[in-house]
């Protein structure tokens, strides 16, 4: 193109040249021509007009060479405008950050990603390998490094690797970066260029499915994954057992993957436990099953197992996870228990049946002294010592038939957990018991404050509450202060359902210090009085629990005693 | 007052202590014992199949029975006495006199009509007096 108007000069005074030698040749032929001037003229305009043809031909052939080349090259641009914003955009969609390393210079040029996704600004991005090595997370870059330049050396055509790259704001992204390069002739390579693609979610979602992997991996639980469906006529194809599966039945996972856990049934399998886990699938239905099932030497065990139905995200059925373990230990216990429970049930039996007996053979014949003795009541005796001997044997049989009483009620009360309970008026329940104390309350007098505020019903036993009061009275009564005035405080109150009757005397009390856990118990006594027995308080105990209640005492020496009772009313 | 009573027990001391506390009172003019179940029975027996005309014969208004005892216990007795085959004694009432503290035996007394009531040995005057006043209506 440079040389194209010298060219034309050159032709034109060629041409112009060529077109004046001629004219000369003429001119001396026609040397005789007498108008010699007019000729000359002529001759030079001839000249003239010729070479501007001439020139001009050759300039216009020229023009349209220059317009094909200008139309060629406004289209070759257009062609890389429009592969450049093409180029952007693919960019931009993939959201890759795109660099360009002209590897003799160490020039590196980064697109727009190392500012949308690394974050730094243009005047932070350096130009040269250097700072795209130097953000490389430190114990990547070496791996990194030889892998890229044993492929700068080597000739492969593409390549790619993975490592964390250094943000703006010094925080690190997982990247996936692929390369290629391009050679001269010589195959020699002289530029490199890259996408840089971030993978940190997928990097950080891998990372954390692998960590929900390692429970799989780890747990002592069995873990099977099957299809959802059955395979033909068995149960549903297995595709995955954990390494614990292995460890409990022996199958190893590629004896195992592809088929169906019936390799588990055996002979002494429950066939109603195959029904639920056939029932289960075909209804899509969680479930929970214990069978005996098989190891692979068929060894017995007893096999607890979930099914989970698993759901893809378009809600179709695509899998069966089930945990198991080998609880054969648990269910040799519970049999072992069992067996226990139904011993332990038999001697308890038996020996209530002998308690009934014994009470009965003790019973007939306290029961024949008695009435012995009723007797002979009415017989005057003259003898002295006899009158003292039948006393003593009188105050005996009365002691043991009370004792053998006592211990007939409390077996009668333990026997009986679920007791009939009525709704009873606790003002009427309060006056039979003051009328069959008549007697004490009248030797003694002591101060009665009764206060039930608005409680009216209570919901018990009336045997059973009748004994209850009556002992807690007797006791008040037997265990007064000499030196002051017996007083006897009963309050009710009520709060929902809870029905507290509390009991309070100022006599000469308990002392809790000492004596707390044996307040309750049988044949505790706590006074040296000839006539307690030590069974009042346990009988109490027994009949208020019998009726779903409970007791607690409050007691000081010498200062007296309250309990404090609290009844559901249900 | 009764005329006749029938005691059924094995305790002779028990059938003896009867005797003397039905005898201090006007509860009955006569007592019967016998030692066990069946022995009451073959009394019944007797008297069914006697020719003799009833009026002779004496029949227990009122029986005291014990549950405890050798050959037939009482609810034997109680089973055997309240079927078809002695339904010409069913006027009869019975008492039981035991020792027992089975609460099941409380329960299974209620389930025969003629046992009228459950009582705890030993026998006492207030218990004859007690009973004097829940049979009035029907002796008389």
């Amino acid at each position: 193109m440079k040389n194209k108007p010298n060219q034309i000069t050159i032709i034109y005074m060629l041409i112009a040249l060529f077109t004046a030698i001629v004219f000369h040749k003429i001119s001396l032929q026609q040397s005789s021509i007498t108008n010699y001037p007019l000729y000359s003229f002529l001759k030079d305009v001839a000249l003239v007009l010729f070479t501007g043809i001439v020139y001009r031909f050759i300039l216009s052939k020229n023009e349209n060479q220059n317009k094909a080349v200008l139309e060629k090259l406004l289209k070759t641009n257009n062609e890389i405008k429009e592969s450049n914003e093409k180029y952007d955009i693919v960019a931009k969609a993939t959201s890759d950050t795109i660099w360009d390393w002209k590897i003799q210079e160490d020039k590196l040029y980064w697109n727009k990603g190392i500012k949308g996704i690394f974050g730094y600004n243009e005047e932070e991005v350096g130009d040269s390998s250097k700072w795209w090595f130097d953000n490389i997370h430190p114990e990547d870059s070496i791996k990194m490094s030889i892998k890229l330049y044993s492929f700068i050396e080597q000739k492969t055509e593409n390549w790619q690797d993975e490592y964390r790259f250094k943000c703006a704001d010094n925080s690190y992204k997982y990247v996936l970066d692929r390369g290629f390069l391009l050679k001269d002739e010589d195959g020699k390579a002289i530029r490199m260029i890259g996408a840089i693609q971030d993978i940190t979610k997928q990097k950080e979602e891998e990372l954390r499915l692998k960590l929900l992997e390692t429970v799989i991996v780890q747990t002592k639980d069995s873990i099977i994954i099957t299809e959802a469906d059955f395979n033909e006529n068995r149960l549903p194809k297995i595709v995955y057992v954990n390494p614990a599966f292995s460890v409990m039945t022996g199958y190893e996972s590629y004896e195992i993957i592809g088929k169906s856990p019936d390799i588990l049934k055996g002979p002494n399998s429950d066939i109603n436990g195959v029904k639920k886990i056939v029932d289960a699938i075909k209804n899509k239905e969680e479930s929970l099953i214990e069978m005996i099932s098989y190891k692979k030497n068929k060894e017995e065990f007893w096999l607890r197992f979930s099914m989970i139905p698993i759901y893809n995200s378009d809600n179709e059925l695509s899998h069966w996870v089930s945990i198991q373990r080998d609880v054969s230990d648990e269910k040799k216990q519970e049999k072992e228990k069992e067996q226990l429970i139904r011993e332990l049930t038999k001697n308890n039996k038996d020996l209530k049946e002998f308690s009934y007996i014994t009470s009965h053979n003790l019973r007939a014949p306290i029961s024949n002294l008695t009435g012995l003795l009723n007797l002979i009541e009415d017989i005057t005796i003259e003898d002295p010592e006899l009158k003292e001997i039948l006393f003593g044997f009188n105050k005996s049989t009365h002691l043991l038939n009370d004792t053998v009483n006592d211990l007939t009620k409390v077996m009668i009360i333990k026997d009986n957990p679920s007791i009939q309970k009525e709704a009873l008026l606790l003002k009427e329940v309060f006056e039979n018991v003051f009328s069959q104390l008549s007697f004490q309350i009248e030797a003694y007098k002591p101060i009665l404050k009764i206060d039930f505020e608005n409680v009216t019903v209570l919901n018990v036993n009336k045997t059973y509450i009748e004994s209850i009061l009556l002992n807690l009275l007797t006791n008040s009564i037997k265990y007064r202060s000499e030196s002051r005035t017996l007083k006897i405080t009963v309050t009710a109150s009520q709060l929902n359902d809870s029905i507290t009757l509390v009991f309070k005397d100022n006599g000469i009390g308990i002392d809790l210090e000492r004596n707390r856990d044996k307040v309750f118990g049988l044949y505790q006594r706590f006074h040296d009085y000839p006539d307690s027995k030590g069974l009042g308080l346990y009988l109490v105990k027994s009949q208020v629990e019998a009726m779903g209640g409970n007791i607690s005492i409050d007691s000081e020496v010498n200062k007296g005693t309250t309990f404090t009772l609290i009844f559901k009313n249900k | 007052m009764l005329d006749l009573i029938l005691c059924v027990d094995d305790d002779p001391i028990t059938l003896m202590l009867c005797k003397k506390v039905i005898g201090k009172t006007l509860f009955s003019n006569e007592i019967i014992t016998a030692q066990n179940g069946e022995k009451a029975l073959n009394y019944f027996d007797a008297i069914k199949n006697s020719d003799i005309d009833k009026s002779d014969n004496k029949l227990p208004q009122l029986i005291f029975l014990d549950l405890n005892m050798p050959v037939m216990g009482g609810w034997e007795f109680l089973e055997r006495f309240s079927s078809s085959e002695y339904s010409d004694f069913s006027e009869i009432k019975v008492v039981i006199l035991s020792s027992t503290i089975d609460p099941e035996d409380l329960e299974k007394a209620k389930k025969y009509p003629m046992v009228i009531d459950f009582l705890s040995k030993p026998i006492t005057l207030s218990m004859l007096d007690y009973l004097t006043v829940k049979m009035q209506p029907k002796v008389v």
